[in-house]
């Protein structure tokens, strides 16, 4: 009797764990994304989501990450300036069905960077990771000096010269 | 002409043309001097997105003018006070409200002028971005209720406080306090406590406003919510700024 019971209960934890297994998360870029980005732009990436088992899987989670793999600067990145769209949840999965999602994307600074979803299933024990997909972005200097310096000495000075001419006046 | 246009523009001169007034001028000058320095010099702040540049410095001008305003209002009540020169004015013949609306007019020109020196820095940080003129529309729509606001209070606190220190003491407290949204970002205000703080400050009104429409591209008119807040604010503060100019004359 043991011995069934500890058969039963080796197939349910072999059947949770494989339900995490059965998901497979593609990841592409948009056809019509910039070819070389820079600061301001916006990016699009796809992914879908596939229940290749045969049961269905419960709870999914989907969600987007985004590293810095600058050498010296690898980090990652906080998705709040870049995107409001973090991510995407199902209650169930039917075997065989797919969760399209699309990611809009910001880009905030310069650099390179790598871009990957990740989802989890409620029952699932490992995470499943799509492909990567990487981008650069390229620096645009967004306030320029040639307009700042004029106004930001100019005004003041202005003043300056108001309260020089009123004290001379007096 | 009308003795609260008189009023109004004896309060306007002593801001424009006298030595005092210029040199708050100045300072406010140079405080948007100091931050559209800051973003340029900074490498990483001049790559800020153009639309956060341009939502930064419709609240640095709020708060600015803001301060102006409560400075203006206390010294054209209580700095009169004591400069012995109220008591002279409040027997000039001329009723109780047209001298109030006087005053009320040089806030109203204070506010004016630093607007119009903001606009070049609004122009200057903002020009080759997104969404500059909803920047100067909200700031115009939202900035001007929420800092008549706090120039009415001033004049509240001139009034009712024994001493023009006293009054500017109280109002920088309030006015810190009601500009707290400039440094907490939306994420620290999502309790209870800072969603009714923010339900009822004109200055969570004009932040709000100024994300939504700067930096979200959302229309200004479904503003609508925040641009009430900032007018009730505007209709409590001159109904309390007539209440107590009223009372220091029995």
């Amino acid at each position: 009797m043991k011995l069934v019971l500890f058969a039963a209960a080796c197939l349910v934890v072999f059947a949770t764990a494989a339900s995490a297994e059965t998901l497979a998360v593609d990841l592409t870029p948009d056809p019509r994304n910039p070819t070389s980005p820079q600061m301001g732009d916006n990016l699009a990436f796809h992914t879908v989501i596939r229940n290749t088992g045969a049961q269905a899987v419960d709870g999914v989670i989907a969600w987007i990450s985004l590293v810095q793999i600058d050498k010296g600067k690898e980090q990652p990145i906080d998705l709040e300036d870049w995107s409001a769209h973090k991510a995407v949840t199902a209650a169930s999965l039917p075997p065989g069905q797919t969760l399209a999602t699309d990611w809009p994307m910001r880009l905030i600074q310069a650099g390179n960077y790598r871009v990957v979803v990740s989802a989890v299933s409620r029952d699932g024990t490992r995470l499943v990771a799509s492909p990567f997909a990487d981008f650069t972005v390229r620096q645009k200097p967004v306030v320029e000096s040639q307009r700042v310096l004029p106004v930001a000495l100019g005004v003041p000075l202005l003043l300056a010269g108001a309260m020089l001419l009123r004290g001379r006046k007096r | 002409m009308s003795p609260a246009l008189l009023i109004a523009r004896k309060e306007a001169g002593e801001l424009l043309l006298s030595q005092r007034g210029l040199a708050w001028l100045m300072a406010m000058t140079a405080a948007l001097s100091g931050f559209a320095l800051l973003l340029v010099s900074n490498t990483e702040l001049s790559l800020l997105d153009n639309a956060q540049v341009v939502y930064d410095m419709v609240g640095i001008v709020g708060a600015l003018g803001a301060l102006l305003a409560i400075v203006v209002g206390i010294d054209s009540t209580g700095g009169e006070r004591e400069r012995g020169s109220l008591v002279p004015l409040l027997l000039v013949p001329a009723s109780r409200e047209a001298i109030l609306l006087g005053k009320i007019g040089g806030i109203a020109i204070a506010w004016a002028v630093m607007h119009g020196l903001a606009l070049p820095y609004l122009w200057a940080v903002g020009s080759t971005g997104q969404n500059m003129v909803q920047g100067a529309i909200i700031l115009a729509l939202l900035g001007t209720p929420a800092v008549l606001g706090f120039g009415f209070l001033g004049i509240v606190l001139g009034v009712r406080l024994a001493s023009a220190r006293s009054g500017l003491l109280a109002g920088l407290i309030v006015l810190l306090l009601s500009a707290s949204p400039l440094l907490l970002g939306p994420g620290l205000r999502q309790s209870a406590i800072g969603r009714a703080f923010d339900a009822v400050n004109p200055f969570s009104s004009l932040v709000n406003a100024a994300d939504a429409a700067i930096i979200d591209s959302q229309a200004i008119v479904a503003q609508w919510d925040h641009i009430l807040v900032a007018y009730l604010w505007l209709a409590l503060t001159l109904w309390l700024a007539r209440a107590g100019f009223r009372r220091i004359v029995q």
